[in-house]
């Protein structure tokens, strides 16, 4: 049987010689625990307030997570950073990417697809004061604001990366996660994308199975996707045999 | 950290609605340190007009690009809808100094799409959370800032000009707002507009059981501004009625 956890194998090796070819990058080790104050839930960062505008509607924009049962090819609590940090870009608005790199057990082609969505939606559980995240995950665009006051009292790439690398820790199917954020150029984030694309088209074939339960392939957009990837054949099969069963229920 | 404070404004059509609303932000984004929301829920845009700004984005406009998308087959699943219409709100947001504003457009059409009717609800009422007072400018109705707004309000503040029409209709506003099902409030209270002195507010008093917030008189500046179309937020700092405004919003204990 194809393994399910091959899907992102040959994406994640794009990443990884995209990170290590990258001039000028800054690396840390996440922080153990989030030493920032939480923001109480009530997050906006309005342009008033504004120090540091990340991705936003008129910049370049991407956000992909990637999984692997590959433990060894993820380098656990590293954060890496491409172009400047944060702090040094009060008052910009700059082009941004991210990608999570995440180690995972137990994914099988039963709940891939809810463990990724659940993965996913971490990023709404972070609450640091002075930051505010939307996104499109149908577009992979995250468009974060960061506080004047933050930006001033030190939120850096390593704030925000320690903050989702320990929810991501939070989960007992993940063992090991790893952050590249991309702040240099719209180029930079373009080659990225690039590099990510197969996933995105992966991620979006699945999330099209999930909602739309239609298994009629000569009429899907995403034929091609399932073809060339025969983990994806294999949970369209599971899901419709689920939904046929179901049925007869 | 302070709750979110919610001001409804109702009232006949043509009374002066959008003006004071407009005289409101302009004074509330004047409090430093404090977030405005504007929402401007009338089909007409008016009181973005007022406030010398032209809307890019309607919530309508996002609801419609989604129904489209619906239409076409090219829905993306319930999280991810939600997740987009609230990237498309917040990206809707016309930001300026001391304050934001949300337009929502022209009202529904076209078919019953409940779900995306609710789920942007919701995201303007998480959104109006984030804010420390919102001033919601309505249509001359209740029911339509409980359809396509919220149903919550702190103050829902009916506007009437002198004449018993005006004032008619205040108060059938009052009535149907009194059973809180269309709308449920805290305090309910009457501004009166284009009033020529203290005894025709006096005199207009005695037509209505409504508390009266405040009188405005009648501004030969802001008809002025009306006419030439520019923004209310630009009134002379001396204008009489600005500084009523300022009185009123103070007896809402929205300013100090």
């Amino acid at each position: 049987m194809t393994d399910i956890m091959e899907l992102f194998t040959d994406t994640i090796s794009g990443v990884r010689a995209f990170i290590n070819h990258a001039s000028g990058r800054q690396s840390w080790a996440a922080e153990k625990k989030t030493s920032w104050p939480e923001g109480g839930g009530r997050n906006i960062v309005l342009k008033e307030d504004l120090g540091l505008e990340l991705g936003s509607p008129q910049k370049e924009s991407l956000s992909c997570l990637l999984w692997t049962h590959d433990l060894a090819s993820i380098e656990n609590g590293r954060i890496t950073l491409m172009g400047p940090d944060f702090t040094e870009s009060m008052g910009e608005s700059l082009p941004f990417g991210k990608v999570v790199l995440a180690g995972v057990e137990g994914f099988t082609q039963d709940n891939a697809y809810d463990l990724h969505k659940d993965l996913d939606f971490l990023r709404y559980s972070i609450d640091l004061k002075g930051f505010m995240m939307r996104s499109v995950s149908q577009y992979m665009r995250e468009w974060c604001r960061i506080s004047s006051t933050a930006i001033r009292d030190g939120f850096s790439a390593r704030t925000l990366g320690s903050a989702l690398i320990n929810l991501f820790l939070e989960k007992p199917f993940v063992k090991a996660v790893e952050v590249l954020y991309l702040t240099s150029s719209p180029e930079d984030v373009i080659r990225l994308r690039e590099i990510t694309s197969p996933a995105e088209k992966i991620i979006a074939a699945m999330n099209k199975m999930a909602s739309e339960m239609d298994f009629e392939c000569e009429s899907c957009d995403y034929q091609e996707v399932c073809d060339d990837a025969s983990q994806l054949k294999a949970m369209r099969d599971r899901l419709m045999k689920k939904s046929q069963e179901a049925c007869v229920d | 950290m302070t709750e979110t404070r919610i001001v409804a404004m109702c009232g006949k059509g043509g009374v002066g609605k959008t003006s004071i609303s407009a005289l409101m932000v302009k004074n509330l984004s004047e409090s430093n340190g404090r977030r405005i929301l504007a929402i401007d829920a009338d089909p007409a845009v008016g009181l973005a007009t007022s406030l010398g700004i032209s809307v890019r984005k309607t919530v309508d406009d996002i609801r419609k690009d989604l129904i489209k998308k619906i239409q076409t087959g090219d829905a993306p699943g319930s999280r991810q809808t939600l997740e987009l219409l609230d990237y498309e709100v917040f990206n809707a947001l016309e930001e300026r100094d001391g304050y934001a504003l949300l337009a929502i457009g022209r009202p529904e059409d076209e078919g019953c799409f409940c779900k995306v009717n609710n789920l942007l609800k919701d995201i303007i009422r998480d959104l109006a959370g984030k804010f420390d007072i919102v001033l919601i400018d309505g249509e001359a109705g209740i029911e339509q800032i409980n359809r396509r707004v919220m149903k919550t309000v702190d103050h829902l503040v009916l506007v009437s000009d002198t004449s018993a029409k005006g004032i008619g209709v205040a108060n059938t506003i009052a009535l149907v707002a009194s059973d809180k099902k269309a709308v449920d409030f805290k305090h309910m209270g009457l501004v009166l507009n284009r009033v020529r002195n203290e005894e025709e507010a006096l005199n207009i008093s005695t037509r209505t059981k409504l508390e009266i917030y405040g009188w405005l008189c009648d501004d030969e500046a802001i008809r002025d501004f009306d006419f030439r179309g520019a923004p209310l937020t630009s009134m002379p700092e001396n204008s009489p009625n600005l500084s009523t405004v300022l009185d009123i919003l103070k007896k809402m204990d929205l300013m100090a």
